[in-house]
């Protein structure tokens, strides 16, 4: 209770006496996760240019320059394979 | 306009689509799912990360979302930020917007979240025209992705290419850092025999499988 309380009044405190929402306190509200490390991370142990052929695909082309009006087009692209087929690393 | 790669990076997908930035006006958001981080990486917590780097390459935070923070500064104990209210700020930004997300390792999403990700990214798609997902994971989640989805999906199925594999070793065995370990022979026999057999199999296994000290 009394813990409660004193959240309570550090809460309302803030809210009266702090300025505007910080902008970097808001984006770390929005999430704690940092997907550029994991993508540094990846891109860094990436080998250019392997897995290109995706790329010149139809599937990719359709899925890149398609058009939502078109009935049979689908908006995501999903690449699928067994372990270790650098799967990660073509989408770096 | 987000850029997620740095300029020492080397990447293929998201730099295409990098590139379109910097001539048209499309985002670019990423998330990648690891099984090791399962317990942070919450449907908020990874629908949140879309929405951060979308507002991030904004000069403004919409209002909608600063009262929503500034909600739950005063209030005690609940959490105000939810997957409907993410979806709703993320769609409001993405209606006017070229926006391509991209997905890595979504069967490293723990089976009970993965289906809350997958509609949630569908109600995405339902209400943001301009937006196209690149995803990638093991087969065995492709009839989730059809389903959470409905059905708006093409698969590709990724095999390592042998071409790929023998560009893949001639790297690796360049950045030896003893390669006074490594014998002629060996070096030669990795390079004929892994690339043969290596289609579809675990390339880094079969590497350390055959690297006398990695």
């Amino acid at each position: 209770m009394s813990q409660a309380f004193n959240n309570n009044y550090n809460s309302f405190n803030t809210f009266n006496y702090t300025a505007p929402a910080d902008r970097s306190e808001i984006l770390a509200w929005l999430s704690p996760l940092e997907p550029r490390v994991r993508h540094r991370d990846i891109g860094a142990r990436r080998v250019d240019s392997i897995g290109a052929w995706l790329l010149e695909t139809e599937e990719f082309k359709r899925w890149h320059n398609g058009n939502r009006e078109d009935r049979s087009y689908h908006p995501t692209l999903f690449c699928d394979g067994n372990p270790g087929v650098g799967k990660s690393y073509m989408m770096m | 306009m987000i850029l997620l790669t740095g300029s020492d990076d080397s990447s293929l997908v998201t730099d295409k689509l990098c590139d379109e930035v910097v001539k048209g006006n499309p985002t670019v958001v990423c998330f990648y799912f690891d099984y090791a981080s399962r317990n942070e990486q919450s449907p908020v917590n990874m629908l949140g990360s879309l929405l951060r780097q979308l507002v991030s390459g904004q000069e403004k935070i919409p209002e909608a979302i600063t009262q929503d923070y500034l909600k739950e500064k005063v209030s005690i104990g609940s959490r105000v930020l939810q997957v409907s209210g993410i979806l709703k700020m993320f769609q409001a930004i993405a209606v006017t917007r070229r926006i391509f997300i991209c997905v890595d390792e979504l069967d490293e999403c723990v089976p009970e979240n993965r289906m809350v990700v997958l509609e949630s990214l569908g109600q995405i798609l339902q209400g943001s025209p301009n937006t196209r997902i690149f995803m990638t994971g093991r087969s065995h989640v492709r009839s989730e992705v059809e389903r959470g989805l409905s059905g708006a999906a093409t698969f590709i199925f990724i095999r390592a290419t042998e071409d790929g594999v023998f560009r893949f070793l001639r790297e690796k065995l360049g950045q030896d850092t003893i390669p006074n370990m490594m014998s002629s022979t060996l070096e030669e026999d990795i390079m004929k025999s892994i690339p043969a057999i290596s289609s579809e199999t675990y390339v880094r296994t079969r590497l350390r499988t055959k690297l006398p000290h990695d």
